[in-house]
């Protein structure tokens, strides 16, 4: 019962999500102010309207209803509850709900915070919104409907995934979708001042937290997907260039373009169209990215087995939005001429501009590799896929030449730097660069890999630290206090810079994880039998046992392995073979053991029945890709909670 | 901005973009990977011989054999039209079993059997209830192609 009032609530919001694309704009056009305020009524009733389909949804999978298809598909009764709840974006359909849902909510605050103080924008944005939420609202209750019933009902669930059943996936998939959807709300402003002429700076000002925060989100939501690869499934990596992986990272590569040179077009009024097109091209990736993971047209870890029509019906909204997006682009691009040119190629200006030509290269090399194969297939009939070396291999010049503009871009002056000022900012990180460069071979780094981070990264750390002291020792000298409390009241009086150059940092710190763990990384796969033992690097890794587990909905076997370093028991490590029963799945459960922001890594991936095979890694510095992140996100918290600028 | 310093950027946005892309395509074709199925591998010429390639296909019944302590596993991959023996040494990936299927990734030699170091399974949350395993009925082979080359 509770089902059918969630399945006709979600109907009710896409009938009255036509209501919204409508009536503001027919209000607006015809004078009327209450059209444009039913508009607005629909997107907070269509908030509450979708709230009940989901709680009817998460309802029926706490109760275990299996009459409704989806339960039965991605739940069973032996489920721990909390995983339960997580079935529910568990697959295709109620991943567009939760999708759909968090576009709602985000509309509905949109609109609570921002109808008084833009009001001539506000009627179109409801309109874009809504005409979001009818795309996706018609394919849930048309195409992939989370609401359908199944006769005769089964007994029990199929089972969500066992490799789903994991703390970061319930997370993960939510964090993603905050930020591909939080990128509907630049996109519905950009898209609402190209209708309502109004194309100067001010859509960029209003939509900059809601930007940060989207890219925030997704930010965190890849690293919780690389951090649930790495332990889950076990291959103790955190990205390998995965269809789905991409598909994730191509919006988020655009979208960071995109947060970096809408600042050109408020301190400089350049840009104006590439800023309009970054953001329509940042949320259709966005929406290819949801598409393409819950598709199954790509193979992949993630790929859902689904209909040919809901490919066709994806392609057609995907067309929808795109000619919506550009028809309106080119229709305006003469009001957008930008009377100021660029000055000099040595200039802020100029570094913003290679810092997207970097972005939009790397996005668009990773678009083009990603669906290749699908474009062979159809053409040739052929079959092909793009291993992870290719990628890496053009994916090198392209994070090097970013981390270069990253040291340039925030100390370089605008318009034009003299050699004054490249000298001042400049010459001491260079030479600290190539000293560190020289240490690093030294002390035997002698990869490309290594040698080339070492360079950049010393040199970006070390602009980073000359800023941070230079402006400390001003605000000291000029307000004579001492230099952590001058660090502070620099650091707060523009914080929306230095929270910014917080996420370089963050950066900083992940690039080296990447490098260590990816150029130390040491690995061993021995068939062993208790008592045996397997050297690592310093550590040694001794089998002394192996018995059955169980948990819930799992039986498991258990290897017992001790750590060593030289003489002393670091650890005993506990890799499991698990086997879900239900399902029939089995599982390899990895067991860490963290020492020096690194990982001893162990996984059993066979038992047999006289020895279990046993893989070993050791993966150096690796926790700094995720506290990289977090330092990451944390810059991002600083900039949107920033106080107002003073004047000093 | 004059007129000569306005070609010079658009000359250095070019150079470095075509660069890149040049680094990123030149090296493509040598990374493509493609795929075929059994009864294609059965009928190649020696120019196939030792080249990287996919091939998917079902596990045969009863035909895995795990050499002991070692990480060599062989067994028989088909089609349903045609078998290949597989030579694999390596982690399987936890999905791969007896009559389910599988794609590999290796070359084909001139003794016409299989070398791979790399398997590859696929999951979907859409798993075959045990009843109906258990009943005996198998997926149609059509379908089971189709899944095996997402």
């Amino acid at each position: 019962m509770f089902i059918e009032i969630g399945h006709f609530a979600v109907i009710l919001a896409l009938v009255l999500s036509v209501v919204g694309i409508v009536s503001p704009v027919l209000g607006l056009k015809t004078n009327r102010p209450d059209w444009v305020r039913i508009g607005r009524q629909a997107v907070t009733l269509n908030f509450f309207l979708v709230s009940i389909g989901m709680a009817a949804m998460i309802y029926s999978f706490l109760t275990n209803d299996y009459s409704v298809r989806y339960v039965a598909a991605t739940s069973n009764s032996k489920l721990p509850i909390f995983y339960k709840v997580a079935g529910l974006w568990g697959g295709h359909e109620g991943s567009l709900l939760l999708w759909v849902w968090i576009l709602t909510a985000y509309s509905t605050l949109v609109v609570w915070m921002h109808w008084r103080t833009q009001p001539v924008t506000m009627p179109y944005l409801v309109s874009v919104q809504s005409l979001i939420m009818f795309g996706f609202l018609a394919m849930i209750v048309f195409l992939s409907n989370p609401f359908e019933r199944i006769f005769p009902v089964p007994l029990d669930g199929k089972d969500l995934n066992p490799l789903l059943q994991d703390p970061a996936m319930v997370v993960h998939p939510p964090m993603l979708y905050l930020g591909y959807v939080g990128f509907s709300i630049p996109f519905a402003f950009a898209m609402a001042a190209l209708f309502s002429g109004r194309l100067g700076e001010e859509w960029i000002k209003v939509t900059q937290r809601w930007t940060l925060f989207a890219w925030m989100a997704l930010t965190t939501g890849i690293l919780m997907g690389g951090y649930w690869a790495y332990y889950e499934l076990g291959w103790g990596g955190y990205w390998g260039w995965d269809p789905v992986e991409n598909a994730s990272f191509m919006p988020w590569l655009v979208g960071t373009a995109f947060l970096h040179s809408v600042m050109v077009q408020e301190k400089r009024k350049m840009f104006k169209v590439w800023n309009l097109f970054l953001i329509i091209v940042t949320f259709s990736l966005s929406l290819i990215g949801t598409f393409l993971v819950r598709s199954g047209v790509l193979s992949s870890v993630h790929s859902f087995a689904t209909d040919p029509g809901r490919g066709l019906y994806i392609l057609v909204f995907l067309s929808v939005m795109l000619a919506l997006g550009f028809g309106t682009l080119i229709v305006r691009s003469g009001k957008l001429k930008s009377q100021i040119e660029l000055d000099s190629i040595i200039s802020k200006e100029s570094a913003f501009l290679f810092n997207n030509l970097f972005f939009l290269v790397a996005a668009a090399t990773v678009f083009l590799v990603t669906l290749y194969p699908l474009l062979i297939e159809t053409l040739k009939t052929a079959k092909v896929s793009v291993g992870p070396p290719y990628y890496n291999a053009v994916f090198m010049p392209v994070a090097l030449g970013l981390l270069l503009m990253m040291g340039i871009g925030p100390s370089i002056a605008w318009r034009k730097a003299s050699t004054d000022n490249l000298k001042k900012n400049f010459l001491l990180p260079t030479l600290i660069a190539v000293i560190a460069t020289v240490a690093a071979w030294l002390i035997g780094i002698r990869t490309v890999f290594g040698m080339a981070g070492a360079l950049t990264v010393s040199f970006v750390a070390s602009t980073i630290f000359i800023d941070f002291a230079k402006i400390s020792a001003l605000w000291a000298r000029r307000h004579e206090i001492n230099y952590l409390l001058a660090f502070y009241q620099a650091f707060t009086n523009n914080q929306r810079r230095y929270a910014g150059i917080v996420t370089h940092i963050g950066v900083l710190v992940m690039v080296v994880g990447i490098i260590a763990s990816t150029v130390y990384q040491v690995e061993k796969v021995v068939p062993m039998r208790i008592g045996d033992t397997m050297q690592l690097k310093e550590y040694t890794i001794r089998m002394v046992g192996l018995h059955e587990v169980s948990g819930a909905n799992w039986t498991a076997q258990e290897g017992l392995f001790e750590v060593y370093k030289g003489e002393e028991l670091l650890t005993v490590l506990r890799p499991q073979k698990r086997l879900y029963p239900v399902s029939q799945t089995p599982t390899t459960e990895a067991a860490l053991y963290t020492i020096h922001l690194g990982h001893v890594f162990l996984t059993m991936p066979e038992v047999g029945s006289d020895s279990v095979t046993v893989r070993g890694l050791i993966n150096p510095l690796i926790l700094l890709v995720w506290i990289g992140g977090g330092i990451m996100a944390l810059g991002v918290i600083l900039n949107i909670f920033r106080p107002r600028m003073k004047t000093p | 901005m004059s007129k000569g310093k306005k070609i010079g950027l658009v000359f250095s946005i070019l150079v470095i973009a075509g660069g890149l892309f040049y680094l990123g395509l030149g090296q493509f074709g040598k990374n493509l990977v493609y795929f075929f199925t059994p009864s294609e591998v059965i009928g190649f010429n020696q120019d196939y011989y030792g080249k990287k390639i996919r091939v998917g296909g079902m596990v045969v019944q009863g035909s895995m054999q795990v050499v002991p302590n070692t990480l060599k596993i062989s067994f028989r991959l088909t089609d349903g039209a045609a078998t290949i023996p597989v030579d694999f040494e390596g982690i399987p990936p936890d999905l791969f079993k007896e009559g389910k299927g599988a794609v590999v990734e290796g070359f084909w030699d001139t003794q016409k059997r299989f070398h791979s170091n790399l398997i590859m399974a696929k999951h979907s949350e859409d798993y075959m209830p045990i009843e109906m395993k258990q009943a005996g009925i198998q997926f149609p082979k059509k379908d089971l192609l189709k899944t095996l080359q997402q």
